[in-house]
């Protein structure tokens, strides 16, 4: 399955593009914006699957919770790697809903602990994950909108 | 089996270590190059060497309190250097060695989780 070669790096040829291609979010700090989100998309998904196969009557508010989070981090991390307009659109739209829920969540989780027994993602404003949950859809959105100012592609001579 | 301890912890020095190393040289503005992948492939033997562990303990009857999500945990975890390999080297400016850092970030965590999951695993 998994086989470790670091006697093979795919290094990419030293060619002369220093510059990341405009218009694609998924380049330059976009590539490290994608790599995160996807990470949190895998917990996600993987942590209310697993709570709400396994012991959903516990706290069903919470697990609910998390599976809408994982759905939102699932389309953050396609729609930012696809980067299409369209998929850029879409991509505002759940970093937005994101952010609007980690804060809404955060706040819920401390104003009424009992409807939270066992944590999700967005608990605390994500304490549980290092406050990178509150941190990441402003970044998602700042990108964006820093992409979004550009020409979507070095113009082809017309 | 002193091993449960010494390699979960040589994999949080080891993934910090290459966070830093990949971020200074993102800060250098360097691009990926033969180290860092020799790096993490240092990182997935690691990784390999603990699941090996794990498993054995498994096989030996142990168990931790949820298995299910430690079994979620040792099919993710040798991904996550694949998978960033495979991305940053896709990426031909600084921010590829910056993907790396996130590699190396994450395989420190995991061992915490790890710990949280089955306190039998050190770190």
């Amino acid at each position: 399955m998994a086989s470790p070669e670091p006697a093979a790096p795919p290094e990419p040829a030293p060619s002369a593009e220093p510059v990341p291609r405009p218009g694609l979010t998924r380049s330059g700090p976009g590539r490290v914006l994608v790599a995160v989100y996807a990470i949190f998309a895998l917990s996600a998904t993987a942590r209310a699957g697993v709570q709400i196969a396994t012991k959903f009557g516990h706290a069903p508010v919470a697990y609910a919770l998390s599976a809408v989070a994982a759905v939102v981090y699932i389309v953050a991390t396609a729609t930012l790697a696809t980067g299409g307009p369209a998929a850029r659109r879409v991509a505002v739209l759940s970093c937005s809903v994101e952010l609007a829920g980690v804060l809404a969540v955060g706040t819920w989780s401390l104003a009424d602990p009992a409807s939270f027994p066992d944590a999700t993602v967005w608990s605390g404003y994500g304490s549980g994950y290092g406050y990178v949950p509150l941190v990441l859809p402003v970044l998602g959105l700042l990108w964006l909108r820093h992409v979004n100012r550009r020409p979507a592609t070095p113009a082809p001579s017309r | 089996m002193w091993s449960v301890n010494v390699v979960p912890t040589t994999i949080v020095i080891a993934g910090l270590a290459l966070a830093a190393y990949a971020l200074l040289m993102t800060a250098l503005n360097r691009r990926m190059g033969g180290i860092l992948l020799a790096a993490l492939g240092v990182l997935e033997i690691l990784l390999l060497v603990l699941i090996g562990l794990v498993v054995a303990k498994l096989a030996g009857g142990e168990r931790p309190a949820s298995t299910g999500t430690l079994i979620g945990y040792l099919i993710a975890m040798p991904l996550v250097p694949l998978a960033a390999g495979f991305w940053g080297a896709l990426e031909r400016s600084r921010w590829g060695p910056a993907v790396i850092a996130v590699a190396g970030l994450v395989a420190a965590v995991l061992m915490v989780r790890l710990h949280e999951i089955w306190p039998a695993i050190g770190v």
